[in-house]
């Protein structure tokens, strides 16, 4: 991969600083939680990939929604490059969960409606790529692409509400879930520490991943002059 | 103790796995399209030029 110039290198520089500093936070600083001990650890990895996809969907929606109002296919640059990378977000939260629940449940998996939402949102992520393939036409591609970044957004909604809505083997929520739920300040510490260097990280990948669609689109756009001629 | 540890190292490495495969993978995609980009320029120098 290329780095544009010299200022290029600041982004990835402060991603590799911040996930060093995560990294202390999360294995040396935050004491170990109290009953499940040190496999509680996982979720300073689990959880904040989730919220970092939530964010790519956001971004995706604003991008996707700026392109059906412009017709400016830079904005549907942004738009793919922010939900690629957050699959990968998505697929970093549901891989590390079963590592947790398999020495504290017992089982890797189960169908629940907060781990079957959080599937399904996966699978649109998959799905609105899988799409993009389908359509040769930028603009028709773009549009309907953009129609998808709406559903993952539901979905995402549907996901963070589904331990809120139905009782479920996931956890209850440690954020906003009422009382007796939280998390011990050296927790919170460690969590945003994790979530602010994947920001980080998902900033800089997005802007590789945006640069990549430019240089793909200027391929395809001399494809056709090609054999045009 | 050691036994969930084993269970952390795994999920970790899990996570971390996933993010290199996915830089590599830009980094292949935008090493063939750089390639195709030239490959096709030359191309169209040639057609223009007959």
């Amino acid at each position: 991969m290329t780095m544009k110039n010299g200022s290029g290198w600041l982004l990835p520089s402060l991603a590799g600083a911040m996930m060093i500093g995560a990294l202390y936070l999360v294995f040396l600083w935050v004491p170990t939680e109290r009953s499940m001990g040190i496999v509680q650890r996982i979720f300073y990895f689990h959880m904040p990939p989730f919220l970092v996809a939530v964010v790519a969907i956001l971004v995706g929606m604003g991008a996707a929604i700026r392109y059906l109002m412009t017709k400016d296919l830079r904005f549907d640059e942004v738009a793919v490059a922010c939900i690629e990378v957050g699959l990968v977000f998505d697929t970093m939260n549901l891989l590390t969960g079963p590592f947790w629940a398999r020495p504290v449940w017992g089982i890797w998996w189960t169908w629940d409606a907060r781990l079957t939402s959080a599937f399904v949102l996966w699978l649109m992520f998959v799905g609105y790529l899988i799409l993009r393939q389908a359509i040769d036409e930028p603009h028709m591609r773009a549009a309907a692409s953009a129609v998808v970044t709406v559903f993952q957004a539901v979905g995402a909604v549907i996901v963070y509400m589904a331990n809120r809505l139905w009782r479920t083997q996931h956890p209850q929520p440690v954020i906003a879930g009422g009382e007796g739920s939280g998390l011990a300040s050296p927790m919170w510490v460690a969590l945003l520490g994790s979530l602010a260097a994947m920001l980080v990280v998902f900033a800089c990948l997005v802007q590789v991943r945006r640069r990549l669609e430019r240089l793909r689109r200027e391929t395809e756009g001399l494809r056709r002059e090609v054999h045009a001629l | 103790m050691e036994e969930n540890l084993k269970w952390l190292w795994w999920a970790f490495s899990v996570a971390w796995v996933i993010h290199l495969a996915y830089v590599a993978s830009l980094g292949r995609r935008q090493k063939r399209l750089r390639e195709e980009l030239e490959a096709l320029k030359a191309m169209l120098e040639e057609k223009r030029g007959k």
